[in-house]
């Protein structure tokens, strides 16, 4: 007798994720039921394309009607302080400030009916980013950490090497300085935060470059050392197995894999491409805050094969003076090219490009997203405060269909109109789209089931290019 | 015996209304004989229609907890659409089930089978809510099973028992679940043992859920531990669950070993050099018992044991939304009130009953600061019986307990005694505080979990709580800190989760548990009595070593288990073998880890390392950081590097006394892992001293040589 879940998936339960012994016994037992349950999830998503997904959140909460749900129609003090342009699609216009987007729209698909019911950023980012309405009973993973602990754990994908599977440039870190990560899954589907800003001139990964003093040589006797220790400890001892310490040795490898550390290496990238992305290398200007060479770094990372990378770009959170998506300060030098939306359009416009040139767009999920978006009437500081009612989100790559825009907002861009989307949904589909499905259950320590992404949730079939 | 009586008068009452159906089939009960139904095909789960907010529009309760308003789901809603009379078969509730329509969850009933038969006969009868009977029990069978041999089968059953004495065979009605799936399998009430040991099989007919256990012994034959040492009560219930299981214990750790273990679980340190020297070469039969004793007198005690109560009561500092919501002095005050409690070896029931009946300024009364740590009523209350009790409550939010006994008026009644405590800076009672209980809507009314309602006029509910918490009798409150104890010396509660008891969760040494608690609270609730029983059996002094026969053993000790350091144990540890010091935000020099009173203190080791932010219970809370920084840091990073050989530091200190490399090897050696290098290490050690130009070169091994020693595990953890 077969009997089934709701979910579809043959009743067949799993030991809980955070249930393992220090001895580690069953443990064969545990991936040969996950794999039962990963090859069924594969073979429903066996269209997938994607491999790797590039997150690019914009923190704070981008304003939909100066980007990608322009209203020129309405009145003064919602249609702000910008114009919108034609695009590539007939009858769609975008902001003024994204001319290269606008150029190629056709291969862009954009949700503008995304709707949350959460106004602060702690809760509008949880439920965004876990695809759940966050509850202090339960940490949720980040999508993030799903996908790496599915394609690390479960999937056991031979083609990820020493990097960690979910790294975030800089950082990951919440608003309220909650860390934002693993939820009940292991440590080890944390994001691996740089803590360092590919945009300064000061770039530089913790912990992977030598301590004064020491080198490889120091670190390999280290190593060995620790080695021999691990088995005088352990003499007397029955239990079988390695002796060494498979995390000191992910490290050790990270470090002395030149290979995987040049990944951080944006040197090597000509100076061409840096500035297609977003550099100036004249006025040596190194910007703290640089979506170009964040997203570049992300796009080095994924075609090392790294699955999901997070650039996590702060300075969206603009409740005054919305003058500053164009230009910084007065007398940017470099005419505001380099400010938040033209940084935006710059730098997701080339990501698509440069991808697509080198074959790994279709296998490379790109999101742009944030908090929430703006209210649509400009407030007395010339900004826009927090409106999570609707906003939109733009996909790219990994088999995601371009050129069409589902779903739309009313006349003053307040309220979904058509196809409103909830965070779930979106859910939903990120994890369709990267060939993981959305129904798969984890469990937490105590034993909960949990889906990846929550029950009721839909995909956006639309989205999905044949 | 009357009031079975009179529902027998009631259940023929309801026979003779049904008297129609005479020479029709028996009828069907709607609670008894159609919930059963959905629970076994999955209906009524968390997943699907038990959800809270139901699945497809429709909601069922949660295992059929509420049969009523299942009934009234079925019946009612949706323009009564889910039921036709007329033509049963095209009932929506019968359709959707056996997937004869499009159903989300796909085919849930066999259309030939039994349940769909049951389901299609009830709607026949004409849909109606009849109960017939009352359950009373259900009694499962075996409760206890030993197994020779793997991959057996083992026959389950469930036999109801009502209320007018009749019985029901309803085993192909309950649902059996193994806990471990990868070592029990259960197919159509017959399970399989897998793997050896011994698992759980939970057994849910209705509101019941039962645990049954299955053993197959760990190895195919017998031992005989009739001549294992027998120091007390522990020992008796720890070999005999051994024997039971045919596992064969390890051997007695040996003095050095003892000496760092019982250190590090009584006073989070490591033994110093010279107590290491002296504890080996004393030949007194008694000098462990004399060691154990003399580490529960020491100032160290009264510090590390105030960190493992202050970890559970969450103490620190906060802010919300950028306000001081708790002062660091009034964290301050409040890890200096535990600390006194600990120095002045306060009963742990008078401990609870401070805390519980706290109030007063947050800064003055440390203690009232027990009613500022979680946000709200509701989360008082899921903290207090995690605490107190060592059950997980807070299901019984939103629905009654789907494993355990708790009700929402338990939950809700509880929260209702502590919606009447003020949380502003001053904690003092507050009159007109309500908690509102979801179902009904209306405040819901003071009552002690699982027992009684208070009176309605009471006006501080909490002294009631705390004399029933605190009371001989009460079933859950020294349990739960007994087996916290076990936990901290022994790596492994008799009930884990340690704060999730139920009855389908059970010891793994029943016996023991119960004579533990009992114990403790015939020493007057004495921590440091508990702690002296387990740290003087001869169970706690096994070695760590497993043998070839006990391998697999993770939780009967037959051999100790390697515990991690904790991160304040392991920051301290490496300050102590590098001879320098760490710096703790503000606090004055030479603050240990183990001493800061609040955990949002800076520190950088304490980060990397992962110490518990305390926001939440820190019982198995993952650590924040993920294992890859940290070995990263290890490696590259300022925590070991910074100090290694850092001038007026140990090893430092060792080269300017011109000592031998053999002989900073042994002091290190006895500095980190409290014992002597073995001959095979020394002669390691020797070769790569050797191998180095004894001028500069000997500097830096000698560093890598500290570096790998409090990198490697038995640096690390405690065995």
């Amino acid at each position: 007798m077969n009997r089934r879940r709701c979910d579809g998936v043959v009743r067949r339960d799993f030991l809980r994720v955070g249930g393992l012994t220090a001895l580690g016994f069953g443990l064969g037992d545990l991936f040969a039921a996950e794999r039962a349950l990963a090859d069924s999830a594969a073979a429903g998503a066996r269209k997938a394309k994607a491999r790797s997904c590039i997150l690019i959140w914009l923190d704070g909460g981008p304003s939909h009607l100066d980007t990608f749900d322009p209203k020129p129609e309405a009145p003064a003090e919602i249609r702000g302080p910008f114009g919108s342009i034609p695009t590539r699609l007939p009858g769609v216009r975008l902001g003024e400030l994204l001319p290269r987007i606008a150029g190629m729209l056709d291969r862009i698909a954009l949700l503008r009916a995304v709707t949350s019911p959460f106004g602060v950023h702690n809760f509008a980012v949880q439920y965004l980013m876990t695809g759940y309405k966050p509850t202090p009973a339960l940490e949720y993973p980040t999508l993030g950490s799903n996908v790496a602990y599915v394609r690390s754990e479960i999937e056991k994908k031979a083609r990820l090497g020493v990097l960690p599977a979910n790294i975030a440039i800089p950082d990951l870190v919440s608003r309220d300085r909650a860390v934002i990560g693993s939820g009940y899954l292991p440590g080890t589907a944390s994001p691996f935060a740089l803590g360092s800003d590919p945009g300064k001139s000061s770039f530089k990964v913790r912990d992977l470059d030598f301590y004064r003093g020491l080198d490889l040589t120091r670190l390999s006797r280290r190593r060995h050392f620790v080695d021999a220790l691990e088995s005088f400890g352990r003499e007397k001892d029955a239990t079988p197995g390695s002796r060494t310490d498979p995390d000191l040795e992910r490290a050790y490898n990270l470090i002395a894999s030149a290979g995987a550390k040049a990944a951080f290496d944006l040197s090597e990238e000509p100076l061409k491409v840096r500035e297609q992305y977003g550099i100036d290398p004249r006025r040596n200007i190194h910007d703290s805050n640089n979506i170009g060479q964040q997203c570049l770094l992300a796009r080095r990372l994924v075609e090392r094969g790294v699955p999901f990378v997070t650039v996590n770009n702060t300075g969206w959170d603009n409740h005054a003076d919305l003058a500053t998506y164009a230009n910084r300060h007065p007398g940017d030098p470099n005419q505001g090219q380099y400010a938040l939306v033209p940084g935006l359009d710059r730098a997701f416009s080339t990501l698509i490009d440069d991808l697509s040139d080198r074959g790994l767009l279709d296998e490379t999920l790109i999101l742009v997203m944030g908090d929430f978006g703006r209210t649509p009437k400009i407030n007395t500081n010339g900004g826009r405060d927090h409106w999570p009612n609707c906003f939109s989100v733009a996909m790219a790559g990994g088999g995601v269909k371009g050129g069409q825009v589902i779903g739309g907002s009313d006349a003053l861009g307040e309220f979904p109109t058509e196809r409103p989307v909830t965070p779930p949904d979106l859910a939903a589909t990120i994890y369709t789209l990267l060939g993981i499905d959305p129904a798969l259950e984890l469990h937490t320590r105590d034993g909960r089931p949990i889906r990846l992404a929550p029950g009721g949730s839909k995909v956006i079939r639309e989205l999905i290019g044949a | 015996m009357k009031t079975s009586v009179a529902l027998f008068a009631l259940v023929l009452s309801l026979a003779s209304d049904a008297g129609g159906f005479a020479r029709e089939p028996e009828p069907v009960d709607f609670a008894n004989d159609l919930i059963p139904v959905f629970t076994t095909a999955g209906c009524n789960g968390g997943g699907c229609h038990g959800a809270a907010i139901g699945r497809g529009g429709f909601k069922l309760s949660l295992f059929g907890g509420d049969p009523k308003a299942d009934h009234e789901s079925i019946v009612r809603q949706l323009a009564g659409r889910r039921v036709n009379l007329a033509r049963p078969q095209e009932s929506l509730v019968y359709l959707k089930p056996t997937a004869a329509t499009k159903h989300g969850g796909k085919q849930a009933l066999d259309d030939s089978g039994e349940g769909a038969r049951l389901l299609l006969r009830w709607i026949e009868q004409g849909a109606r809510y009849l109960t017939q009977r009352t359950l009373v029990r259900v009694e499962v069978g075996p409760l206890r099973h030993t197994a020779r041999a793997l991959g057996s089968s083992i026959r389950l059953t469930a036999t109801a028992h009502y209320a007018d004495g009749s019985t029901r065979d309803v085993s192909r009605w309950t649902v059996f679940r193994a806990e471990d799936p990868s070592a029990v399998r259960v197919e159509a009430g017959t399970a399989k043992v897998l793997r050896r040991g011994r698992h759980i099989v939970v057994a849910r007919y209705l509101g019941e859920v039962r645990p049954v256990e299955l053993i197959v012994p760990m190895t195919g034959g017998t031992v005989d531990l009739a001549a294992e040492p027998r120091r007390n009560f522990i020992d008796v219930e720890v070999l005999e669950t051994l024997a039971s299981l045919a596992v064969p214990v390890s051997g007695m750790a040996d003095d050095a070993t003892f000496l760092r273990r019982v250190t590090l679980d009584l006073t989070g340190r490591l033994p110093a050099v010279d107590r290491v020297r002296r504890f080996l070469a004393d030949g007194d039969a008694a000098k462990r018992a004399t060691l154990v004793d003399e580490l529960l007198g020491s100032q160290e005690f009264v510090e590390y044991w105030t960190l493992q109560l202050a970890k559970l009561l969450r103490i620190r500092s906060q802010q919300k939304k950028g306000l001081i919501t708790i002062t660091p002095q009034a964290a301050r005050a409040y890890h200096e009130w535990l600390a006194q409690q600990i120095r002045d070896n306060v009963g742990y029931d008078g401990l609870a009953r401070s805390l519980i009946l706290a109030q007063g300024h947050s800064v003055e009364t440390g203690q009232a600061n027990f009613y500022r740590t979680v946000e709200d009523p509701r989360a008082q209350t899921e903290f207090v019986t995690e605490l107190f009790m060592g059950s997980r409550m807070r299901c019984a939010n939103c629905h009654n307990h789907p494993l355990d006994r708790w009700t929402q008026d338990d939950y809700h009644g509880l929260t209702a005694i502590f919606a009447k405590i003020g949380r502003e800076q001053v904690v003092k009672l507050s009159p007109i505080g309500k908690a509102i209980h979801p179902v009904t809507g209306q405040p819901a009314a003071m009552r002690i979990p699982g027992e009684r309602l208070l009176p309605a006029e009471t006006r501080d509910g909490r002294r009631a709580l705390a004399d029933w918490l605190t009371s001989k009798e009460n079933p859950y409150f020294a349990k739960a800190i007994v087996n916290r104890l076990w936990k901290a010396m022994m790596g492994r509660g008799l009930v884990e989760p340690v704060d999730d008891f139920r009855g389908t969760n059970p010891a793994t040494h029943p016996v023991l548990l119960t004579k533990l608690a009992d114990d403790f609270v015939s020493h007057a609730y004495d921590l440091r009595h508990t702690l002296r029983r387990i740290a003087t059996s001869a169970a706690y002094a096994r070695s760590a070593d497993a043998t070839a026969g006990n391998i697999a053993d993770d939780r009967y000790y037959s051999h100790a288990r390697r515990r991690k350091l904790e991160p304040e144990v392991l920051a301290d540890a490496i300050s102590d073998v590098l001879g320098v010091a760490d710096r703790y935000g503000r606090e004055p020099d030479g603050t240990r880890a183990v001493a800061l009173h609040d955990a949002s203190i800076e520190s950088d080791a304490l980060d990397i390392l992962g110490r518990c932010g305390r926001k939440a219970s820190c019982e198995g809370a993952g650590a924040p950081v993920g294992a890859l920084p940290r070995k990263l840091h290890l490696f590259n990073g300022a925590l070991l590097n910074e100090r290694l050989g850092v001038s007026g530091g140990r090893l430092d200190e060792s080269i300017r006394a011109g000592h031998a490399p053999a002989q900073i090897v042994a002091e290190f050696y006895l500095a980190a892992l409290g014992r002597h290098p073995s001959r095979t290490e020394r002669r390691f050690w020797a070769e790569q001293i050797d191998a180095v130009d004894a001028s500069d070169g000997r500097r830096g091994l000698l560093e890598d040589f500290v570096w790998s020693l409090l990198a490697c595990s038995e640096f690390q953890t405690n065995h």
